[in-house]
């Protein structure tokens, strides 16, 4: 094999590939503008419609006089709290004055305030960082009481009320649907649970409150305390149904705290009465760390899967395409050997590979560091990737193109048109699909049996060298897998590339 | 060279191809003939006579099952790499690089042959005139007519300078003016002193072209002599001198 005569091959391969637009495209723009465009914009829908959903106005079912005692729930929560609530929010730069939109708007601060601590340690604007000290200086209660507000204002700012009696008779349930067996004889089931699961979503909940006077309910003895029953109907599989569930549950919530609070306070015992164990929670990661923990699992897949969309279009356009175009049988004819020949072809579509998986790894790096910001961060996660792990993880992109490529150039030069090409190989990436995706399953822990599978290796080796995790044996029986099966891959393209009856089947 | 020396020697060429199940298809049985330095030998058989498997074996696309051949003094089974280089090959369906010019293809193929890039830019200089490509040496293939294609084509065959030329239908699917180049050009080789193997299907061409012919039917050498010998098997009619030939192997 003359190295003269390969490289004099793999040029002209070089220009003729360069030249196609379907390998540009796969190659080139799709890494660099494609990928990063479609995480955007799937980011930004994601966000607008979890934006939708919190502010959307849910319907609940309810019937007039539970919808009474449920207001004069929240204006118990206001009473009990109002006070507290101005004084604690004047030092975090908000004025209130008590009214409903002063909890939301306060609740927001919070948010805003905690988002602002965990950024870059806390570097920022000098009055808000002064308001997030005066926010971590405040006491749990404090701090839980002004979020409850948040919880309590987001019920009721955006309820619409429905009568059960407005609801359409119903004569069977919906398939999937079930009604508990317990509930409650003051709902008319069907009529309800019919509504819910309704194709217009005319309602997202329905509550069941018992009749009776609340303050009564409230205000007993101690000893004779019993819960108020109320009954909620939703439909999990429907994502406002769930929002709804999920806002009176923090409603309820908020509510149970302020009465705890205030009978504790009545029978004079401490806040710590109703809590024998206390946990104090401290996540000790960053959010730079948790956004690297979850991009390490999708960088390897997406690493594997442009590694071979680049090697797809030239693979095909060297061996189909020569076919197709009849220009093949004038390059076996001139003094080349056939392994010359795919020796020179493997390397064009080889270093396409890895062009395509090295850009599609630096425009990710590129737009999760500076493209994807989360709603009101103030800068990007701070995402750190060692330089001995990306040069490990390139590494590792060696054998994966050479298997690829090996792979594609011997399936498309068994066809006898590109088309025909493209039918055999574009199955091969379920093939792929599978092992690249395990780095996503985070409970899959690397094991050292997982070495030996090839694909599997690479992604989840890849997944724990971003996040610095440096298992060397894990890495040596890797390339030990990776190379003997792209050798074998390998050794079955120069034996296909020798056979005429494969060569000259058009 | 001596003009008489024999360039191309089949010896009992054969093929048989194996399909899928363990049947077999014979293509040609011992195809025997010679062809000598400037002459053009003309191969006429009807489609699917085996002229196509004969000429892969003699440019070593196809290794022979039995038999061998020797061109310019070498082996095809022994030295195909030797052979490659000695012959210029060109059929009618020859295909161009779509995406390159003519002048990249005629330079990917010169340093192929292992030519110096002086000598191919001289070469591709010296062609470009003597087939007039001069105002499309630089557009891509893609963009060019088939007359034009086969210049290209043309060009590339002999960019080597090859003694012996292997032209497999080489009209096929030609208009008149370009099949025009590819006659003119097997005479301009004849006279230069290659030796020039030619199939066709079409007995026209080889009154024109042929000094010596081989007639293939089934895979086998029914007829092998001079243009004057085979005309007089059937009183200077060609066209009835080749059915008869093709009568008497049925």
């Amino acid at each position: 094999m003359s190295l003269r005569r390969v490289l004099v091959i793999a040029r002209k391969e070089f220009t003729d590939v360069l030249r196609d637009r379907r390998t540009l495209i796969f190659m080139l723009l799709l890494p660099i503008v494609v990928i990063p465009a479609l995480l955007m914009i799937i980011t930004s829908f994601a966000k607008s419609q979890m934006k939708e959903r919190e502010t959307r106005v849910l319907t609940f079912a309810v019937e007039p006089q539970g919808r009474v005692l449920l207001q004069t729930l929240a204006h118990r929560w206001m009473n009990d709290n109002m006070t507290a609530f101005v004084a604690v929010s004047a030092r975090l730069g908000v004025e209130a004055f008590g009214g409903l939109d002063d909890l939301s708007r306060v609740a927001d601060r919070v948010q805003a305030l905690e988002d602002a601590g965990n950024e870059k340690g806390g570097v920022g604007d000098a009055a808000v960082m002064a308001w997030v000290s005066a926010w971590r200086d405040l006491n749990d209660d404090q701090q839980q009481m002004l979020r409850d507000g948040g919880a309590v204002s987001r019920f009721l700012d955006q309820v619409r009320w429905e009568g059960l009696d407005k609801l359409p008779a119903a004569d069977r349930l919906p398939q999937g649907v079930s009604l508990p067996a317990d509930l409650p004889g003051g709902l008319d089931d069907l009529r309800i649970a019919a509504a819910i699961t309704a194709r217009d979503k005319a309602v997202h909940a329905a509550l069941y409150v018992p009749p009776g006077d609340i303050d009564q309910w409230l205000n007993v003895e101690p000893q004779s305390a019993v819960s108020l029953p109320i009954t909620i109907l939703y439909d999990s599989s429907q994502s406002l149904s769930r929002e709804a569930n999920d806002r009176f549950d923090g409603f309820i919530d908020a509510l149970n705290r302020s009465e705890v609070r205030a009978r504790l306070t009545a029978v004079q015992f401490g806040r710590d009465f109703v809590k024998p164990m206390e946990v104090k929670e401290a996540n000790i990661a960053s959010k730079g760390r948790e956004a690297q923990a979850v991009i390490g699992g999708i960088l390897p897949y997406l690493i594997i899967l442009f590694c071979f969309f680049g090697a797809f279009y030239p693979s095909l356009d060297l061996t189909a395409g020569e076919k197709e175009r009849f220009t093949l049988e004038t390059l076996l004819l001139a003094p080349v050997s056939r392994v010359e020949i795919a020796a020179g072809k493997f390397l064009v579509v080889f270093t396409a590979a890895v062009t395509a998986a090295l850009l599609t790894t630096a425009s990710l790096a590129f737009t999760f560091t500076y493209g994807i910001l989360p709603e009101g961060a103030t800068a990007a996660f701070d995402l750190h990737f060692e330089v001995p792990a990306v040069l490990l993880t390139a590494s590792l992109l060696v054998p994966v193109a050479a298997l690829f490529a090996s792979v594609l150039l011997t399936v498309a030069l068994c066809a006898r048109s590109f088309k025909e090409a493209q039918s055999y190989a574009a199955p091969l990436q379920f093939l792929i699909i599978l092992p690249a995706m395990t780095a996503l399953m985070p409970d899959l822990q690397t094991e050292l049996k997982w070495a030996w599978v090839p694909l599997m290796n690479v992604s989840l080796l890849m997944r724990e060298l971003l996040k610095g995790n440096y298992l060397w044996d894990f890495y040596a029986i890797t390339l030990v897998s990776m190379f003997l099966l792209s050798g074998l891959t390998l050794w079955i393209a120069s034996r296909v590339f020798r056979r005429e009856s494969v060569l000259l089947r058009t | 060279m001596p003009a008489s020396a024999e360039l191309v020697v089949a010896r009992g060429l054969g093929k048989t191809y194996r399909g899928a199940k363990g049947a077999t298809t014979v293509a040609t049985t011992d195809i025997c003939f010679a062809a000598r330095a400037g002459e053009v030998f003309g191969l006429l058989g009807p489609n699917g006579a085996g002229k196509t498997t004969t000429l892969r074996m003699l440019s070593t696309v196809l290794t022979p099952t039995t038999g061998t051949a020797s061109i310019d003094g070498h082996d095809v089974v022994s030295h195909p790499d030797r052979v490659r280089a000695a012959i210029g090959f060109l059929s009618g369906n020859t295909g161009l690089y779509p995406r390159l010019t003519p002048r990249e293809v005629l330079a990917y193929f010169g340093r192929l042959y292992g030519l110096p890039d002086e000598r191919i830019a001289a070469r591709t200089e010296e062609l470009s005139r003597l087939l007039d490509m001069g105002g499309f040496l630089d557009k891509r293939c893609d963009a060019l007519s088939t007359g034009m294609k086969q210049k290209v084509n043309v060009a590339r065959t002999v960019l080597h300078d090859p003694h012996v030329l292997i032209l497999d239908e080489p009209t096929a699917g030609l208009d008149v003016l370009a099949s025009r180049t590819i006659i003119d050009f097997v005479r301009r080789c004849r006279g230069e002193g290659k030796c020039v193997v030619f199939s066709t299907h079409i007995m026209a061409e080889v009154a024109r072209v042929c000094d010596r012919l081989a007639i293939i039917h089934k895979g086998r050498v029914q007829f092998s002599g001079t243009i004057a010998e085979f005309r007089q098997s059937a009183g200077d009619d060609l066209e009835e001198a080749f059915l008869r030939v093709l009568e008497r192997a049925a």
